[in-house]
């Protein structure tokens, strides 16, 4: 199976260190929240690009393996922090198994949700929620959840401007999530 | 955290090759700033024709078929990949004045420069290898 990314690298057949270098090469062409996926037959290449990934501040998702062929999934993160004013209504990670109704809007990417989501957790990412707004009901509590709220907190803003008032922003994100994760792969 | 790492490269042949290279590309790529002091024979690696020449150790031959199978880039493409990556190349003055080298025997864009010069590097550098 492949999943959505936005650039993919083929890195196969080979050797250490050509799979971080080319790597490292094409991440720098790719703009902040894009997902990079590296086809590689190098067996090292799983615990180099996760140990690269968190050395250099990147995302690492994870890893499928089929067969001889290993896909790593990175998402792209730079250090800037966003200086606007956070979306007011939040509510902590650790109350969302306490909730009796609303819906639960998980708005990261499309792989970042395939390795591991809260079960039942709806999935649009960030990038397509403008396009997708009739997929959700007003009347309804929805509660917005990403990795650490950054991508959560603009998602709240922007149903907040189409209308929709009773929005939470879901901090941090899941990063804290204790529960068990739900996966699609 | 230190955001350096500085090698030593004081032998010439394959293996020192790659150890110093795949070390020193890797963690370019990981953005540390990197610098190799060349010495001895190290300075082989770096050579503008002994470069395309290193040998295996005697006896180890037979991992030539193993190299190539494998896929490793050559010794050649590291070098020009670490340069590309950044990788700071300084070619010892003293070696090269014992062995009777100037800096137009080395590849373009390497720095000569003595002990005091990679000790100023590597100072406050972590790790510091040799190989």
């Amino acid at each position: 199976m492949s999943l959505k990314a936005d650039v993919q690298l083929d890195a196969k057949g080979l050797a250490c260190p050509m799979p971080i270098v080319k790597t490292k090469k094409a991440m720098d062409d790719l703009i902040d929240g894009q997902i990079l996926e590296v086809v590689a037959t190098d067996k090292g290449s799983k615990a180099d690009l996760a140990a690269w990934a968190d050395s250099v501040g990147h995302q690492f998702i994870g890893t499928i393996e089929e067969e001889d062929i290993l896909k790593h999934y990175i998402r792209k993160c730079s250090n800037e922090i966003i200086e606007e004013q956070p979306f007011e209504h939040t509510i902590s990670i650790s109350e969302l198994q306490t909730l009796k109704s609303g819906v639960l809007l998980d708005v990261r990417e499309e792989v970042e949700y395939a390795f591991g989501h809260i079960e039942g957790a709806k999935s649009i990412p960030l990038g397509e929620l403008e396009d997708r707004l009739n997929e959700l009901d007003k009347e309804q509590e929805i509660y917005i959840v990403c990795r650490t709220g950054k991508r959560s907190d603009l998602a709240a803003s922007k149903l907040a401007a189409n209308g929709f008032t009773k929005v939470f922003n879901v901090v941090p994100g899941m990063t804290s999530w204790k529960g068990n994760l739900s996966k699609n792969i | 955290m230190s955001n350096k790492v500085a090698i030593i490269a004081s032998n010439g042949g394959v293996f020192d090759a790659y150890k110093v290279f795949n070390i020193a590309t890797a963690a370019a790529a990981t953005e540390k700033e990197v610098a190799i002091f060349f010495t001895f024979e190290g300075l082989n690696l770096i050579h503008k024709q002994a470069m395309h020449a290193v040998p295996l150790p005697e006896g180890k031959e037979h991992f030539a078929e193993g190299f190539a199978k494998a896929n490793v880039p050559s010794i050649p493409q590291l070098v020009e990949m670490a340069q590309e990556l950044g990788v700071k190349f300084i070619g010892c003055q003293m070696t090269m004045d014992v062995m009777g080298l100037t800096k137009d025997d080395f590849i373009d864009g390497i720095e000569v420069g003595g002990a005091v010069t990679f000790l100023e590097f590597a100072k406050d550098a972590s790790p510091t290898l040799t190989f």
